[in-house]
């Protein structure tokens, strides 16, 4: 039987690795709470068993899935990031959850930015992600990382807006990656202002 | 990175049980869209038994053993899922079959699978209890799990105590 090698992505604050049997219980909290609402939870212990296994076969499955978000010193888990397309998924989709009590650090927008990075060197000429319209959190790091809304695309059920990342060639040296890039900074360095640029 | 532990291959006479692979997808879903698959979760829709095929696999990942694919020995094509299971919140380990299609019923496929499954559960996984899970109704199964030696135990605890079904136990030696 052969299984993917699932790369580890390193990023300024973060360490992405494949999902392992040990890192269930911070996923379970999750999708056991009201967090888990946009995601198809909140589900209960089997029933969250059962996707977190499904986000491993996943990755055998399609070659590509979801990371586990690690903090690159601590290794705790902040969340998953990664490549998604379960079956009647139209495109391959960049999908993100966060961890509730680590929300609002700029941990998603760090991690799927790199992992959309790494999908496009890898091959990816373009991504969506499935968001629902009441996710508001979800449609504004869509938005801070450059996707714009399809009004025009397949979705996967009719109850989820589509977000359209930018192409491959839009986050060459473009305003928008030095963008993502500064805020991505930022949050790592609190401290950091870039010469001769006015923040806020 | 994913290793999955359960490259392990087991043998029979006539049949070879390996490691599920995504090749085997679309039998797995064609199966869970069919009337065959009530006693087992089913119908599902193509997404739902998409995302339990994963789930299979990730079981593997997840607990180190799992539901073997089965094939006939020298073609690959799958004939069913036996194995060991045991998701979270599962009162006991369990041994099960499933038969994709009914025109391989009957050949004893699914009793030759099981039974090296259960030896298998016994000597390698060294379990102290086997059980199978049987909805009301599944007769053929029922009657496999008499076969294999199994007996039912109505004080077991239940899977899913909301809709209750059979719990066959096994017993060392009896298959």
């Amino acid at each position: 039987m052969t299984h993917p090698v699932i790369p580890v992505i390193d990023t300024a604050r973060l360490m992405l690795r494949g999902p392992q049997p040990e890192d269930y219980p911070n996923f379970k909290a999750t999708f056991a709470s009201y967090r888990s609402r946009f995601m198809g939870g909140p589900l209960n212990p089997y029933e969250a068993w059962m996707l977190y296994a499904a986000e491993i076969g996943h990755w055998e499955i399609r070659g590509f899935g979801m990371w586990m978000i690690h903090d690159k010193v601590t290794d705790e888990t902040y969340g998953m990031a990664g490549g998604w397309q379960p079956a009647g998924w139209p495109e391959r989709e960049i999908a993100w959850i966060i961890w509730p009590d680590k929300a609002g650090k700029g941990y998603a927008l760090e991690a799927t930015h790199a992992v959309r990075k790494h999908y496009y060197a890898n091959g990816w000429d373009g991504a969506v992600s499935y968001i629902d319209p009441k996710n508001l959190d979800s449609i504004r790091l869509a938005e801070r990382l450059g996707a714009t809304k399809d009004a025009g695309a397949a979705t996967i059920d009719g109850s989820d807006a589509v977000y359209r990342h930018p192409a491959p060639g839009a986050l060459v040296d473009s305003q928008l990656a030095h963008g993502i890039e500064m805020e991505i900074g930022h949050y790592a360095d609190p401290m950091f202002k870039p010469k001769g640029w006015a923040l806020d | 990175m994913i290793t999955l532990s359960g490259t392990l291959t087991l043998h029979t006479e006539r049949l070879t049980l390996r490691a599920p692979h995504p090749r085997d997808v679309d039998a797995f879903i064609a199966f869970y869209a069919t009337e065959r698959a009530q006693f087992t979760g089913g119908p599902m829709t193509e997404r739902q038994a998409w995302n339990f095929f994963g789930t299979e696999i990730g079981h593997w990942v997840m607990n180190g053993f799992g539901m073997f694919v089965v094939t006939h020995k020298g073609d690959d094509a799958p004939l069913g899922i036996v194995g060991h299971w045991y998701p979270k919140t599962w009162p006991e380990k369990e041994v099960g079959w499933v038969l994709f299609d009914a025109k391989h019923e009957g050949k004893g496929i699914a009793f030759e699978a099981a039974r090296v499954c259960i030896d298998h559960a016994w000597t390698a996984l060294k379990w102290d209890t086997i059980v199978s899970y049987i909805a009301h109704g599944n007769d053929a199964s029922v009657a496999l799990a008499k076969r294999l030696g199994a007996m039912l135990d109505v004080d077991a605890a239940q899977p899913k105590p909301d809709s209750p079904g059979y719990v066959y136990r096994h017993h060392r030696g009896a298959a």
